[in-house]
């Protein structure tokens, strides 16, 4: 496809000879030195992750009472130095996307998933709320790992854990996608190079989207097109503790009824003791309940397959029976975080 | 002993005397990413060429490997149950799949320079 689009470093993940991927119409890096190997730089030490093809919205401050009619979080009311992780939700209670907010004094960054970017848009445009398309001018690089916050330190002041900051030609928030420390860093697109090369001088190795989405299922974080969907509420993808809105916003009323009826969809975290990894679209049963799996692949830190189910309703049990491939493969249910 | 060989579902084989040997060819490994997990056949087990015969978990998808001619398995590569990466590191060595004793003799695989042609 001649029209797919391209992040100002594509050139430079060319010459890092990176498995390239087509995700959400953008040539993006899957995987440089291995899904595997790129794993374990963020869980014992650093890596850095290109995440440009997120879409990045600027809006004006003083359209906070109508943006925050939009999510099921309360934006409005938290301090303007925060990093917030919310939910547009429709009419009907689902999700349109996960987002995360930066609040400022006088703007807001909306980040929203590449294949949201257009939807969220249109959605804005319908409730005449305005916004900077900031997606061509800047870049986004997610810094993540145990020794993140020690090395991004040399570069830039570290905020508190979800909070933002504006220093020099940065503006970024303590945030990310892996369970580990670390910043995603909003950057001008002639500025990124000359931070890329700060970033590898100072031995953070380059990560994909391969390990992006291992590190991220692992640190039990759902992916919007597999746990969240226009078809699923934040109710029933379990992230009730998103909704804190103390105000009225779309969706409220249905999404109330589903915490107090309990009658909804369940997406349910689950391990196998098994060899193969039950992936996205099988099917299984638990409970006489039949769920499907949303995500599935293997905890590179915890040897053996994980993934997220979706149930029609609350299983009682928490043994599961997995349908991989005609093979019945027996799973239980996990109710911590896979990773503590 | 024969020259490798492969196949267009990218296994690579080598014929000696009456046996074979199949693994995945460094193409296929690189497409399929990291190896995790891989469940290998039985020894005394029969194929028909084409049948699937190991079963390859990466990180990235599941993939088969098949049966290059009709054959009863005689050895598996029990290291690939603790070290599935053999796969990646060393496809058409270390990370050979399972070795098998020829019931039907083909050998219509692609040499080298035309399976290169094949995958570019």
């Amino acid at each position: 496809m001649s029209d797919i689009k391209k992040t100002s470093l594509h050139d430079f993940h060319k010459s890092k000879n990176a498995k390239m991927i087509d995700f959400a119409g953008w040539s993006m890096p899957f995987s440089y030195d291995g899904t595997l190997k790129e794993h374990n730089y963020v869980r014992d030490s650093a890596g850095y992750f290109d995440v440009s093809h997120m879409g990045r919205l600027r809006l004006s401050y003083s359209q906070i009472e109508e943006i925050n009619y939009l999510i099921c979080s309360e934006l409005k009311n938290i301090e303007n130095t925060k990093a917030l992780y919310s939910i547009f939700t429709s009419e009907q209670g689902t999700a349109i996307d996960d987002v995360i907010f930066w609040k400022f004094e006088d703007d807001l960054i909306l980040i929203c998933n590449a294949s949201n970017t257009n939807k969220i848009k249109s959605h804005l445009d319908i409730n005449s709320i305005t916004y900077e398309d900031l997606t061509s001018t800047t870049d986004l690089i997610a810094i993540q790992g145990k020794n993140a916050i020690n090395i991004i330190d040399q570069i830039m002041t570290i905020p508190n854990k979800f909070s933002t900051f504006k220093e020099n030609n940065y503006i970024y928030a303590r945030t990310g996608y892996t369970g580990e420390d670390g910043v995603e860093v909003m950057i001008d697109t002639k500025d990124t190079m000359d931070f890329i090369n700060m970033l590898e001088t100072k031995g953070v190795k380059p990560c994909g989207l391969g390990s992006r989405d291992t590190l991220r299922l692992e640190a039990s974080l759902p992916l919007y097109g597999f746990e969240l969907t226009d078809d699923i509420s934040p109710v029933e993808a379990g992230l009730k503790w998103t909704i804190t809105n103390e105000n009225d916003y779309l969706g409220k009323q249905i999404i109330d009824e589903q915490i107090s009826s309990k009658q909804h969809k369940h997406l349910k975290r689950f391990k196998l003791n098994a060899k193969q990894i039950a992936r996205t679209g099988t099917i299984c049963v638990s409970d006489g309940v039949e769920g499907v799996v949303t995500s599935g692949n293997i905890s590179p830190i915890l040897g053996y397959p994980i993934g997220y189910v979706l149930f029609k309703s609350n299983p009682a049990d928490d043994l599961v029976e997995f349908d991989i491939r005609g093979n019945l493969v027996e799973g239980n249910l996990i109710y911590k975080r896979f990773l503590n | 002993m024969s020259d490798t060989k492969y196949l267009e579902t990218h296994e690579w084989y080598i014929v000696s005397e009456n046996t074979f040997t199949v693994g995945i060819s460094d193409f296929a490994q690189g497409e399929l990413g990291d190896i995790v997990f891989v469940t290998l056949p039985e020894v005394g087990q029969e194929f028909s060429k084409g049948d699937a015969i190991v079963e390859v978990e990466a990180t990235k998808t599941v993939a088969e490997a098949y049966a290059p001619m009709d054959c009863v398995i005689t050895e598996v590569n029990s290291n690939l149950e603790t070290e599935p990466e053999l796969i990646n590191n060393d496809p058409v060595g270390d990370g050979w799949m399972v070795k098998a004793e020829i019931k039907e003799m083909d050998d219509s695989g692609m040499s080298y320079q035309e399976y290169e042609s094949f995958i570019s």
